[in-house]
This record gives structure tokens, C-alpha cells and sequence, in this order.
């Protein structure tokens, strides 16, 4: 139930943004926050309780998933938990986008138009 | 140094937060989070920036997430109750905090434990009833009662306080007559405009029995607030009272 809802209805920002950060590849908490920090050029910034709140109804959804890859040497430690996108959250995030382009489309057409 | 310390510090309480979380939530994200935590403060001590109005940001937001979590799987009157509870704790933040600056404000702790207890009352009174309420005179009917219940209660708690006289104790006889009145009642309109018209006319009998000799000022006071209360009962009565004629609430939805 939770994978269709989640896939199928408009994305939270916060969702989008996990997606967004992870498209990019194999990522942990703190890497997420600040790949979302730079896709948003500084405009969006998540604190913990948003970001693993998402990340929890991401993994029930089957968008996200934890990876047993440590690609970050430098940062390493056990307790870091890494996450990856699945097949369903890329299909969720080109989706979304979709949506956003046909958002865009009417409004730039109606906007030229001066309604 | 300083810094470091107050990293740690930081660092400990927001172990302790976490704990907050439901345990399925905390076992499965609680290490992340507190590894993220710390490496969201290493970042900001490299930068030489404060902590404090980091960590405060980081400490809200976290805890808007641990009363997410908590009521995602709750019953909808469990969330009814956390969500009154904690309205109440923010309502009650006032006080609290004024009386840090009033230089007379003196309460004991049990007054402030009234106080919420009151806070909570009114509130869960109106999250229940909003649920069922349907013309809109039920809904400004039951809006005016609370405020007028809440005004008088609140009142009455202040003057017993400061005088320390107990006769103004049979204030609280209007609200009780409320209480079971609304009850025997069931919320339905009819009952309720019957109900705070007795409120409306147990205030002024407590009025009229007063006794007399109180200085000229003190009287005028009185009565005023008297009448105030009084209008506002007889105000919400009407209210119920049109809302029965409508037909619309005579049963709440």
C-alpha cells in the first residue's frame, strides 16, 4: 500500500529532495543533508527528525534502501548507515519530475498568455 | 576547549532526545541520527560558529519528529490527547515565563498545575465537541461557553490565590453547573441553551447573595464582571437556542 501511494501522489519536498541527493549515488545521513543543501543552493536545509522520518517512510515505501557500501573512507564509522536509491525511487523521482515539467509547461503558457 | 565541551554536552542531550523515539524507530535510525548529529557539530566547531542556536534549531526540529513518529501509529483520540497536552504545555509557557519577569507573580507549583489542568480541560472539551459540532451558532455557542467557562475559572483561581479567601470557591458551582449540564444533555443544543441559561442565572444568584459592605470601587468592580459573565452565558445560550430552532445541530453530527 505504502510503495503505490508514495510512487504514485505528489512527493513531499523533503522526499524529493532524499531522491534528488541519492540519485547521485551511495550517500549517509550528514552526505544527504548537505548534497540536498547544494541542490537547493543553500535554500533547503533538513535537520535529523525530517530527514530520517523521510528516510523511515521511504524504506517502507521500497524508494530508498540501506547499502552495505562505505564510499566515503574519510568520514568512516560503524555506526554510519548508508543509503541508496531502488528501482522503484528512480521511477518515483522521474515521475515526480515528469509532473513538474507539465507543472511548468501550464504555467509558463498561462503566464504568457496573462491569465 | 569551551566549545568542545559544549559539543559534548550538546552531543548528550541529544542522545537523551532520541530516546523519545518509538524503540522500533530509535533501534532502527537512533545511531544515524546521533552520528549525524555529531557530525553536523564537528562541522560548525571547524567553521568556529556557535552551537547554541544550532543545537536549539536541531533540537525543535528533532522533536517535532519524535511527535510525528509517536502519533503516526496512535489511536485518533491518543492523538487528540498529545496533541491537547502539548498545546496546553504551550499555552502554559506563558505564565510561566511572565512570571520569571513580574516582580509580584508568585505562584506555587500546584497553582501552575491548575492552570494546565485547566488549559487541558478546555481544550480536550473543544477538540471533542469541534468533532461534532455542525450549525455555525453551535459552533460560536460552544466557542463563547468555553472562553466565558475558561475566563471564570481562571479568574476565580487568581482571586483565590491572592486573597486566599475560600468564598470564592462557589464560583466554581457556575462551572459545575456546566459540566453537568452539558452531560445530562449529551451535547445536544436544546439541553445546552437550557444549561447556560442556569449558568448564566446561578452567576447572577451568587451575585445577588453576595454580601454587602464591600468599598464603592470594589462593587462597581464586581458587578461589572459579573454582568460580563453573565451576558456571555446568556449569549451562548441564545446561540445553542438558535441552533435547536434551525434544526441544523439539534443532534450533533
Amino acid at each position: 500500500m505504502g510503495k503505490k501511494k508514495t510512487a504514485q501522489t505528489p512527493l513531499t519536498p523533503a522526499v524529493l529532495h532524499v531522491l534528488l541527493a541519492l540519485s547521485t549515488g551511495v550517500r549517509h545521513g550528514y552526505g544527504i543533508m548537505k548534497q540536498v543543501e547544494a541542490d537547493s543552493q543553500g535554500k533547503v536545509k533538513m535537520g535529523p527528525g525530517t530527514l530520517y522520518g523521510s528516510i523511515a517512510r521511504m524504506t517502507e515505501a521500497g524508494l530508498v534502501q540501506e547499502s552495505d557500501r562505505r564510499v566515503d573512507p574519510e568520514m568512516d564509522d560503524e555506526r554510519r548507515i548508508y543509503y541508496q536509491l531502488t528501482g522503484a525511487g528512480r521511477t518515483a523521482l522521474e515521475a515526480e519530475l515528469k509532473r513538474y515539467r507539465g507543472v511548468v509547461a501550464v504555467a509558463e503558457g498561462r503566464l504568457a498568455h496573462g491569465h | 576547549m569551551a566549545t568542545n565541551i559544549a559539543g559534548r554536552r550538546y552531543r548528550t542531550w541529544y542522545a537523551m532526545l532520541l530516546r523519545l523515539y518509538p524503540q522500533p524507530f530509535r533501534e532502527r535510525f537512533g545511531e544515524g541520527m546521533a552520528q549525524t548529529f555529531h557530525d553536523l557539530c564537528q562541522e560548525r566547531q571547524g567553521a568556529r560558529r556557535g552551537l547554541f542556536g544550532f543545537a536549539l534549531w536541531i533540537f525543535c526540529e528533532t522533536l517535532a519528529g519524535i511527535v510525528k513518529e509517536n502519533t503516526t501509529h496512535m489511536p485518533q483520540l491518543g492523538k487528540t490527547l498529545l496533541r491537547v497536552a502539548l498545546g496546553a504545555l504551550a499555552v502554559l509557557m506563558a505564565p510561566l515565563v511572565a512570571s520569571q519577569f513580574v516582580q509580584d507573580w508568585k505562584w506555587p507549583v500546584g497553582a501552575f498545575v491548575r492552570v494546565y489542568f485547566l488549559f487541558f480541560a478546555t481544550g480536550m472539551v473543544f477538540a471533542m465537541v469541534a468533532k461534532r459540532m455542525g450549525a455555525w451558532s453551535y459552533k460560536a455557542g460552544v466557542g463563547v461557553a468555553l472562553l466565558a467557562g475558561f475566563a471564570l475559572g481562571w479568574s476565580n483561581m487568581v482571586q483565590v490565590a491572592d486573597s486566599g479567601n475560600p468564598a470564592n470557591l462557589t464560583y466554581y458551582s457556575v462551572l459545575v453547573v456546566g459540566a453537568v449540564g452539558a452531560c445530562m444533555a449529551r451535547l445536544k443544543a436544546r439541553g445546552l441553551a437550557l444549561t447556560l441559561f442556569a449558568m448564566a442565572a446561578t452567576l447572577a444568584l451568587i451575585a445577588v447573595t453576595l454580601p454587602s459592605g464591600a468599598p464603592p470601587y470594589l462593587s462597581r468592580n464586581m458587578a461589572i464582571g459579573h454582568g460580563v459573565y453573565t451576558a456571555l452565558f446568556t449569549a451562548s445560550g441564545l446561540l445553542f437556542r438558535h441552533a435547536s430552532f434551525s434544526g441544523l445541530s439539534q443532534t450533533p453530527e
